[in-house]
Order: C-alpha cells, then sequence, then structure tokens
C-alpha cells in the first residue's frame, strides 16, 4: 500500500484534521513504517480465511431492555464540552 | 415527454425501534418532547473507555421485522463501524452492520399484488439531532443511539405510487409487528429514495439521484414525481443527470441539489471490535414469531372477508384496531355462547364484525375522533353485548353509535353496556304490551283523531305521524317497527 502526502491529506479531511506541512510529512514517515511493518502478514494467503472479527469465543453478550440510572448526568457531561446553549453542545456552523 | 422514460426506484428506510433502551446504552430510548440532552448516557456521549451494552430487545424486534419481510434471518451476524466525523456522531463512527447483517433476501407485497423484492436489511444506531443557527450549530444526543433496522430495496418500483404504497407498507409491516410506534411526525421512520430514469427499451439504468430523509407518504410520492419530470427535462434537452444526494422541501414541492461532498464517501468500514457476534437459533426466531402475532396479510384477507376494500385499508392503519377484530373473532369462538348451529353462528359473527369494523372506521375515524384510539378500547364483552343488544332490537343504529361512543369515556369505560345504553336512555321498548298501552295511549288523544279518521280513509302516510306520536309518549324509546305493526292492527 502506497503511503504519501495524498494519503495523509486524505485521511486528514475526513477527520476534519488540519496539518501544518510539517506534520504531514513527518506522518507520512510514521504510517510508511507502520504500513511496511504490518504488510509483512501480506506473505501469508488468507483468501480462504474469515477475517478475525474477535479472539474470544463469545457470542450473544447482551443485557435486557431496563432504563438504569447512569454514572454520569446531563450536568457533568455538558460541562466536558466547550460551549453548552440551552443543554444542547455549541459546534461551528455544519450544513 | 416523462411517458417515454421508465423510472427505477430503489428506498431505503430507517425504522426507529420501539425499545425502551437504546441500543447501547441503558437509558430512555422515547425522547419525545423531552429536555435536550437529557437522555444520554456517557456512552451515547462517547465518552473515552466506554463500552457498548447491546440490547437484547433491539436484536428481537430486527428478528420480528424481518419475519414481517418474509426474508431469512442471519443466524450468525456481526457489528461493524462506518466512520465518518460529524457532530452529531460523538464517537466518530457510527456502529452498523456492514458485512454480515440480520436481515437477509426477502420481499414486501403491495395490496395490488406487486412485489418489491429486499435486498437486505441491518441493525444500526442513529446519530443525534442537529439545529442550525445562522452562526453556529447545536447538538442534541437524545436520538443518538437510538436502534434502527435500516431496510434496503431492490429497485424494484417504477412509479411514485408505487414508491409510496411500498413506503406505506413498510410502516404497516413494521407497527403490525410491533417492532415500531411509527410515529412519523417524529421520524420514527424515514425514507431515503434512489431515482433515475431511462428509455424502455435501454438495457442500462440511467444515472440515479437520491431523495434523503423524507418523512411522510405523501413526501415520498412527490419527492419521486418530481425527480422524474426534472430528470426527463434534462434528458430531453439532451443534457446529463449528476449523481448527487438531493433534499426535499415539502412546502415548494421541490428536490434541490445539496452540496456535494468533496471526493467520494469513504467510511473505512471495519469490523467493531467491542461488540462478540451474534449466533441465533432457530428456538430464538421462533419465539419472536409466536410473539409478533398474525402476519399483515393474514390479517388482510381476514378483513377482506367482511368489509370493502376501502375500508380494509383504512383498519389497517390502525394494528390496534384489527388486533381487537381478531381477538373478537377468538373471544366468540371460545366462549361458544351462542347455541345457534355453527354455520349460522359463523354468519352471525361475520355480520357482527361487519357492524364493529363499520363503527370503528366510521364513528372514529371519519369523524375525526382518532385520539380515542389512544385509549384502552372497549372490552370484547362490551363489544359483544352491543352487538346483541342491536339484534335483539333493543338499540336503534343511532342508540348503538351512542353508546360505541360512551365506550370511550373514561367515566363509562368499565361499565356494562346495558348499564351505559340505560343511563343513556336508549335502549328501545320492545315488550308488546308496554307498547300496546302507549299506542293506546296515544290514539286516546284528541289531536291524533283526525290522523286516525284519515288512515281509515285510505291515507296511508299519515303513519309517520302517529309512529312519531308514540315514539314521543314513550321518550323515543319505542322501537319504531314494533309500534308502526301494532298502530296497523288497530287502526286495520
Amino acid at each position: 500500500m502506497e503511503v504519501n502526502q495524498g494519503t495523509i491529506q486524505h485521511l486528514a479531511e475526513l477527520s476534519h484534521f488540519a496539518l501544518s506541512e510539517e506534520e504531514s510529512s513527518r506522518l507520512v514517515t510514521d504510517i510508511k513504517n507502520i504500513v511496511d511493518y504490518i504488510s509483512q502478514l501480506d506473505e501469508l494467503d488468507t483468501s480462504d480465511i474469515e477475517p478475525t472479527y474477535q479472539v474470544f469465543e463469545m457470542a450473544n453478550v447482551w443485557r435486557p431492555d431496563e432504563i438504569l440510572p447512569q454514572e454520569a448526568d446531563r450536568e457533568q457531561l455538558l460541562a466536558l464540552a466547550p460551549t453548552v446553549e440551552n443543554y444542547q453542545i455549541k459546534v461551528p456552523k455544519v450544513l | 415527454m416523462s411517458e417515454t422514460y421508465l423510472p427505477t426506484i430503489g428506498i431505503e428506510c430507517h425504522v426507529q425501534l420501539c425499545t425502551k433502551t437504546k441500543l447501547f446504552s441503558e437509558v430512555d430510548n422515547d425522547a419525545r418532547g423531552k429536555s435536550p440532552n437529557s437522555c444520554m448516557s456517557p456512552v451515547d456521549y462517547a465518552l473515552p473507555g466506554m463500552l457498548p451494552r447491546l440490547n437484547q430487545e433491539a436484536v428481537e424486534l430486527s428478528v420480528r421485522a424481518g419475519l414481517a419481510l418474509n426474508a431469512e434471518i442471519n443466524l450468525d451476524c456481526r457489528f461493524d463501524r462506518k466512520h465518518y466525523f460529524y457532530p452529531d456522531l460523538p464517537k466518530g463512527y457510527q456502529i452498523t452492520q456492514m458485512y454480515h447483517p440480520i436481515i437477509g433476501a426477502g420481499h414486501v407485497e403491495l395490496p395490488d399484488g406487486t412485489k418489491i423484492r429486499i435486498e437486505h436489511a441491518h441493525l444500526e444506531e442513529d446519530a443525534g439531532k442537529l439545529s442550525h443557527e445562522a452562526t453556529y450549530s447545536l447538538v442534541d444526543l437524545n436520538r443518538a443511539g437510538t436502534p434502527l433496522v435500516e431496510i434496503v430495496s431492490q429497485p424494484d418500483i417504477h412509479s411514485a405510487a408505487h414508491a409510496r404504497d411500498y413506503a406505506k407498507e413498510l410502516w404497516r409491516l413494521m407497527t403490525h409487528a410491533g417492532v415500531t410506534l411509527g410515529d412519523l411526525y417524529n421520524g420514527n421512520m424515514r425514507f431515503d429514495v434512489n431515482i433515475s430514469i431511462a428509455k424502455p427499451d435501454s438495457d442500462q439504468l440511467g444515472t440515479r439521484t437520491e431523495v434523503k430523509n423524507l418523512n411522510s407518504f405523501r413526501s415520498v410520492e412527490r419527492a419521486v414525481e418530481y425527480e422524474i419530470k426534472r430528470q426527463a427535462k434534462l434528458l430531453d434537452k439532451g443534457e446529463q443527470v449528476v449523481q448527487e444526494t438531493r433534499g426535499w422541501n415539502d412546502a415548494t414541492g421541490e428536490t434541490t441539489g445539496q452540496r456535494s461532498k468533496e471526493g467520494a464517501a469513504d467510511y473505512r468500514y471495519m469490523p467493531e471490535p467491542d461488540l462478540p457476534p451474534l449466533h441465533l437459533t432457530e428456538a430464538m426466531i421462533e419465539a419472536q414469531r409466536t410473539k409478533m402475532g398474525r402476519p399483515l396479510s393474514e390479517t388482510r384477507a381476514f378483513l377482506r372477508q367482511f368489509v370493502s376494500e376501502n375500508i380494509v385499508e383504512v383498519l389497517l392503519d390502525y394494528p390496534k384496531l384489527t388486533a381487537k377484530l381478531h381477538s373478537l373473532k377468538d373471544y366468540w369462538l371460545e366462549s361458544g355462547a351462542s347455541d345457534q348451529k355453527s354455520d349460522q353462528q359463523a354468519a352471525t359473527h361475520d355480520a357482527w364484525l361487519k357492524k364493529i369494523a363499520n363503527l370503528f372506521s366510521s364513528v372514529l375515524l371519519a369523524e375525526e375522533n382518532t385520539s380515542l384510539l389512544n385509549d384502552e378500547l372497549p372490552s370484547d364483552a362490551q363489544l359483544s353485548d352491543l352487538m346483541a343488544m342491536v339484534d335483539q332490537a333493543e338499540l336503534s343504529s343511532t342508540g348503538m353509535k351512542e353508546v360505541f361512543l360512551k365506550f370511550f369515556d373514561p367515566e363509562m369505560h368499565f361499565k356494562e353496556t346495558r348499564m351505559i345504553a340505560k343511563e343513556l336512555g336508549v335502549i328501545q321498548e320492545n315488550d308488546l304490551s308496554t307498547l300496546e298501552a302507549i299506542v293506546d295511549a296515544v290514539l286516546a288523544k284528541p289531536e291524533t283523531k283526525q290522523a286516525q279518521a284519515d288512515y281509515r280513509a285510505g291515507q296511508t302516510k299519515v303513519l309517520g305521524f302517529l309512529v312519531g306520536q308514540v315514539m314521543k309518549e314513550s321518550h323515543g324509546k319505542a322501537n319504531p317497527s314494533s309500534a308502526q305493526t301494532i298502530l296497523k292492527s288497530k287502526l286495520g
């Protein structure tokens, strides 16, 4: 897999990150190294193998449909937001 | 001309499930009329380290949705992450089912018999709600994490009317299966419609546009009509249809192109590592089949036996009413109160069901009394007694309607039918000797002498006047046809 400035720019846009030229270049090197390292696995033929979803043998982990008190309430959670108006989180205008 | 093109339409429908709690957290899932962000947990807020806790009921309701869609239920299904960055989605990804959805291929049959194939349907979480102010936006996460089943149809629809019928049929299927409250005003079901047109002899589909977030059957129909015309106009002029997402404006009845996203969407799907897979069993599915009650197709066939097609379709909008009609039939069969022969009994029951179905549709639905339906419906016994009293001529059709409406009066709700009829004073006098006495009293009155003479002279029309006098004398309780018979014999 080819990792270049374009790849990093694309990922940054998807995540709404603004990266400086310098940060972007550094990330190209870092991510390239990571991808190269992982690419060793390409040597294996995995064409007939189901992707692994989990390494535990668990299934059907679910809970009953009951309302329970939560460990943090609205005031505590909203206090973590930079700006709040009328109990809502205020964000830059999006369309 | 648009007639020269064949439209091809596929619809994606988001159905909010009527669970008590959200898909992955134990907070209230019904945020209607509640203060912003009051139904929100650390999971919905995406605090770092929070893990989703799957709601079993949401899985079970999805199974029911699948059964209602005549679909295969995938015994092994899993969750995936769909990444996108938007303020209504605090985690930065939506938990959905991209590769192993819970519901496989199925089909929906429209009332006119047309079959629309279902490609698949999957379980996922809803996003929060944004409201846009002049210079900023506000985020309410009450809806974030509400369980949704997204139903994806094949492009089997070829007209605006069928698009509407399909949307409506989905609503009926889902409400009758008890999967959703089906409150369209509050966005319980939302439709995304893909539309393209092409020459009928073309072996390729045209370029499609997608109109998103339609929340009524009418808007589905109108948006499709508009898009077909708009696209036909472009093609007639030799121009191209641009593949894009368009928004619907209900006030103007037009779709408008929305600012296209820069570059193609790239959701970077990946397996959801926080949720183990589901391994459902046939037994679990059968349990849901039992719980969901009768399939819509069966209910429709049942109603068609005794009421006309248009009333059938009206009644089907109210699953509570059709369930009531079913339960009445069962109640009569079980109680076996009548000593009539079974075929006679069946005929009586069908006549009763017809009467009750018509009462529901004329008194409740046609006269804008639908709010009464939010209350408890009359009991099987109340309705049965009402029918018996009508059969015994103890109630006129007006009296029957009055008593029926009183069933919905909170103060009368648990009273017996006869008590209600008595309080209303609408029980007809059928006792012949009592009626005879009343007739005699009327005939003894000087003001009826002339009419009596006229009748004997052959002016039979005056009989109506005399019956009226009997009704008056009896304070409206006399059975008019009995009164007439007695009058005739006395005067004859």
